[in-house]
């Protein structure tokens, strides 16, 4: 099966991938920050990770309060067994595309 | 609610309304992220950003998804979706009801509608005016011995200038002069002469441009009037005088030999101010102006001050109220006198300047604002009143409905939603058909009663205010009764069809009847008040007869007095050698043109203090001619020499001078102790010189020996007036090429003086027949359905051998009795009203028991007529088909 992914998703979903425990909201938007140099904000991470979780990709649990989140439990994401599936599919597509790639030489 | 850790928070309102708006399983994810965001951007990028940053995000939020999925949400879209399909299928089922009820509603608001319009325009006049709030007109009340004798508008010649020198309150005063009348004429290149008679023409001082908010199209505000001998033209009047040609620059005649420069010309002042002027020359040009800073005698001159904004105008008018105490002092000591200026707002003239004397334009009618605005309201009400009868008449007929939806889990408050939404659909609906009948009949309104309301305002901020109000206000007043009815029901009850359908006496739907028609009746009786106490004052004897009177505006235009002397008796010997004249004579005043000539005249009784009478100058002609009564003495004579130095005056100044009878005043003396007293020679009977809504006024009249008259009054006996006139005019124009042929017919003249009353009734007439016209409406809705309700008892009377009329008589019997109730609760209420609006009539027709005879008449047969309409469709109808359908 495959799914269409937005490049938002699938960077979303791959962050959520690469941090285990502790991939909810504001870990999410900070990461995103932290590894491709753009912010985002909160809210639009809660849309993604919502619309990543309703297609199977993610799981949720809900996790532990801490004081600086005012004794607000978190969401913790997880990705799935599809999600995981999903993003090495994309990847091996892309590869198979990076292979076929000619030699260019710009330098002639 | 979980406490903050830190000393340092977000702000507090945008976590609240985080969490009032946020679903409650998402409150943990979304505020825990928000916080935790605040908490470490705090550190990282400083606290003031971080709670900018923190609302943003709360705002970023606020979305559906977050909302979560509450009962209201979606479900509530499609109930009141649902709501308005059945709004409008019980619309269409019942069609007639419905149909009622909206036209009642549309007549009603409608009307609310054109009234407001109107009071909108009315109460807004003058308020053009740079900072027309601090703008105020000086006037005053004049005290003899103690009491206040006169209101006068205008105001000494000094008033101006000194309030400005001595109040650090008045920043800025400009006086106007009303004396700027007569014949205006221009030269032609080609030598011919174009002239008119003005009678709007003033001379004010030279801010006035800055004073007012007046338009000048061309030339400089602060200019304009600074010199003497220069004129400003409205637009109108330069167009009459210069056609196309640039009027800057010329000349202008005022009566024939001043020489005037016109030096600006404004637009045509609007509508809603109270000031009308066609022509305003510098107050410099009027000889002596220099002496008028110090002339405290002379109160011609209307005087408008602005102050700074922070003065009240009670302080205002306390500083005037002894201010000219100090000026003329000695004057009031010695007359026991004494006079005290006062403020008005310039916006409140003109409505509210009542009673003062030598006003300008047509003020007044504050009451007749009131009144109509009482009027607005009843008719909506009575529309509203309709909605609520109906509605719960209906109520029957929908109780299964309301069952049904009970019985599958609606809450009084989902039926009470669906009530108010219906009655929302129905006002909203009637307001945007109103708007859009206003719109349409406004062009015909404003023509059949010479009003000049602008469709501007209807889109105008503060009535679409009034109507969002009036909707708002609708659904609430129309709609809550009918709901709580509606949704009180008993459903099991409703359902096996054994509601309660008795017919009550005193619910609260009689009591909303009783109350439509209090209304109406009291409108009813105060449309025949109106109607009959304008034929009383119109049917009064004048004291004067003005029939066939064509009155000639005479000539002011000439090279000296004695020119106009000359050329008056060459008119008059070729008028009076015309067959259709039967007399002539001349005047300085005639009635229904306000006298402005008063002044103070001692006597032997009072022979300190000044007694103000009219002066009237009049030939040897006018008594007879106008056939006014002589009560003692005699009229002036021609071949009396002395009779330059006589006076005859009416009753009223006899009286006013202290004479007892007309016996003991003749041979007295006015002014006695004067170098040159006035002999009485005659007492003559009163005649009003304005309409009956004004008083007798003293007035004594002195002798002209034919030399001048600002009227020339030609008696005429013709069976073509209109060849008559011009045969006249032929004659004028011979003798006065210098001057234009102005001429009115004197009854139509004084007749025109209750155009206002006129207006008033024609507005008043329509807007109480509206007013019972919906209220009809209502009962034959309501007849209607008792009388569908009640078709099987009918059917059942009707087999046993009751007879049509019976029935009729059956269903009528508790209108009747309704009806009657509201007679009696509106006689009393009405007789009130009656006398309250009568008190602003000098003279005042009785109100008299055939208004109320009358007025009950009508009001039972236009009831009757509505009950029996429907009553005797329904006791004809066929028995079996009422009793076989079931």
């Amino acid at each position: 099966m495959s799914q269409s992914l937005g490049n938002l998703e699938e960077t979303v979903l791959l962050i959520v991938a690469v941090m285990p425990d502790e991939a909810y909201g504001y870990t999410v938007s900070e990461a995103y920050h932290q590894h491709m140099g753009s912010r985002i904000s909160i809210s639009a991470i809660h849309t993604v990770l919502k619309r990543l979780e309703k297609k199977g990709l993610i799981a949720s649990k809900m996790g532990g309060a801490t004081a600086e989140r005012g004794g607000r439990r978190k969401r913790i994401f997880e990705v799935t067994k599809i999600g995981l599936n999903t993003l090495e599919q994309i990847q091996n597509n892309r590869m198979k595309l990076w292979n076929m790639m000619p030699k260019l030489n710009f330098s002639s | 609610m979980p406490e903050n850790v830190n000393h340092i928070s977000p702000p507090g309102w945008a976590n609240r309304f985080l969490e009032w708006y946020c679903a409650h399983d998402l409150v943990d994810e979304i505020q825990g992220d928000l916080l935790e965001a605040f908490y470490h951007r705090k550190d990282e990028f400083g606290l003031v950003k971080a709670r900018w940053w923190f609302i943003w995000d709360v705002m970023r939020f606020f979305r559906p998804s977050s909302f979560g999925k509450r009962s209201y949400n979606s479900n509530q879209i499609a109930m009141i979706r649902n709501y308005m399909l059945v709004s409008l299928r019980n619309f269409s089922k019942q069609k007639g009801y419905s149909f009622i009820n909206l036209s009642g509603l549309i007549v009603g608001i409608t009307a609310c509608l054109l009234i407001s319009l109107h009071v909108l325009e009315e109460i807004t006049f003058d308020s053009f005016h740079p900072k027309a709030d601090q703008t105020y007109r000086v006037v005053m009340d004049m005290f003899g011995q103690g009491e206040l004798k006169t209101k006068s508008a205008p105001v000494y010649a000094a008033v101006g200038p000194n309030l400005l020198k001595d109040f650090p309150e008045v920043e800025m005063a400009t006086r106007i002069l009303p004396f700027g009348g007569g014949v205006y004429s221009v030269k032609k290149t080609d030598g011919s002469l174009v002239r008119f008679n003005e009678n709007k023409a003033v001379l004010a001082d030279e801010n006035f441009f800055e004073m007012f908010g007046f338009q000048l199209v061309d030339g400089n505000a602060q200019s304009v009037l600074a010199q003497p001998n220069q004129i400003v033209l409205s637009a109108s009047a330069a167009q009459r005088y210069f056609g196309t040609q640039n009027p800057i620059g010329q000349s202008i005649f005022w009566r024939g030999t001043n020489e005037l420069k016109v030096t600006g010309v404004y637009k045509d002042f609007p509508e809603n101010s109270h000031m009308q002027f066609d022509m305003i020359t510098s107050l410099q040009s009027w000889d002596g102006f220099e002496n008028f800073i110090d002339n405290w005698g002379w109160y011609d001159f209307y005087t408008f001050v602005k102050t700074p904004p922070n003065v009240s105008q009670e302080a205002l008018d306390e500083k005037l109220a002894t201010y000219l105490d100090g000026k003329k002092e000695e004057f009031y000591a010695e007359r026991n006198v004494r006079e005290e200026l006062w403020s008005q707002k310039v916006g409140d003239i003109h409505l509210y300047s009542t009673n003062l004397s030598w006003d300008m334009g047509e003020n007044g009618g504050g009451e007749q604002i009131y009144f109509l605005s009482i009027i607005a309201l009843l008719i909506l009400i009575i529309a509203w009143v309709n909605y609520v009868n109906l509605a719960t008449a209906r109520a029957i007929k929908r109780a299964k409905e309301v069952g049904v939806r009970k019985v599958v889990g609606a809450q009084k408050s989902n039926l009470m939603t669906q009530f108010l939404v219906e009655s929302f659909l129905y006002n909203t609906f009637a307001v945007v058909i109103s708007v859009l009948l206003v719109w349409i009949l406004l062009p015909v309104i404003n023509s059949t009663m010479d009003l000049t309301l602008e469709k501007s305002i209807l889109f105008g901020s503060t009535i679409l205010t009034g109507l969002l109000v009036l909707i708002i206000l609708g659904t609430v007043c129309s709609g809550l009764y009918p709901a709580v009815v509606l949704t009180s029901f008993k459903p099991v009850a409703v359902l096996k069809g054994k509601l309660h359908t008795g017919r009550k006496r005193f619910g609260f739907r009689q009591i909303l009847v009783i109350f439509q028609f209090t209304a109406s009746i009291t409108l009813i009786l105060g449309t025949f008040l109106v109607v009959k106490q304008l034929a009383y004052m119109r049917s009064q004897d004048l004291g004067i007869n003005i029939e066939q009177t064509l009155v000639l505006q005479g000539p002011s235009s000439g090279s000296s007095q004695q020119d106009l002397t000359d050329r008056l008796r060459l008119f008059r010997a070729q008028l009076e050698g015309m067959p259709e004249v039967k007399s002539f004579s001349l005047s300085s005043s005639v009635p229904g043109i306000e006298n402005f000539a008063i002044s103070g005249f001692t006597s032997k009784h009072y022979p300190q203090d000044l007694r103000d009478c009219y002066r009237v100058r009049i030939d040897d002609r006018f008594m007879d001619q106008f056939e006014i009564e002589i009560v003692a003495g005699r009229s002036f004579s021609a071949e009396m020499a002395t009779d330059t130095s006589a006076i005859v005056m009416n009753t009223v100044a006899m009286k006013h001078l202290g004479f007892n009878s007309p016996e003991e005043a003749i041979g007295e003396k006015i002014n006695p102790s004067s170098q040159n007293p006035w002999t009485i020679i005659g007492v003559v009977d009163n005649y009003h010189q304005a309409t009956l809504k004004e008083s007798l006024d003293p007035v004594l009249f002195m002798y002209n020996r034919r030399e001048r008259g600002n009227y020339y009054a030609l008696k005429m006996e013709s069976t073509d007036y209109a060849s008559s006139v011009a045969r006249v005019e032929a004659e004028w124009d011979k003798l006065y090429p210098d001057n234009p042929f102005d001429y009115f017919f004197l009854d139509e003249l004084f007749d025109r003086q209750y155009k206002s009353d006129e207006q008033f009734n024609a507005v008043f007439i329509g807007f109480a027949g509206l007013a019972i016209f919906v209220a009809c409406l209502g009962l034959f809705g309501l007849v209607s359905f008792t009388a569908e309700q009640a078709k099987k008892e009918i059917g059942i009377r009707k087999v046993l051998g009751a007879s049509a009329q019976k029935l009729v008589l059956l269903l009528a019997k508790d209108y009747a009795l309704l009806i009657f109730i509201a007679i009696v609760v509106a006689f009393p209420l009405g007789y009130f009203l009656m006398q309250e609006w009568l008190k602003g009539f000098a003279y005042q027709t009785d109100i008299g028991a055939g208004i109320f005879v009358f007025g009950g008449v009508v009001i039972s047969l236009v009831a009757f007529v509505t009950v029996s309409f429907k009553s005797f469709s329904v006791a004809n109808n066929n028995p079996i088909s009422a009793l076989r359908e079931e």
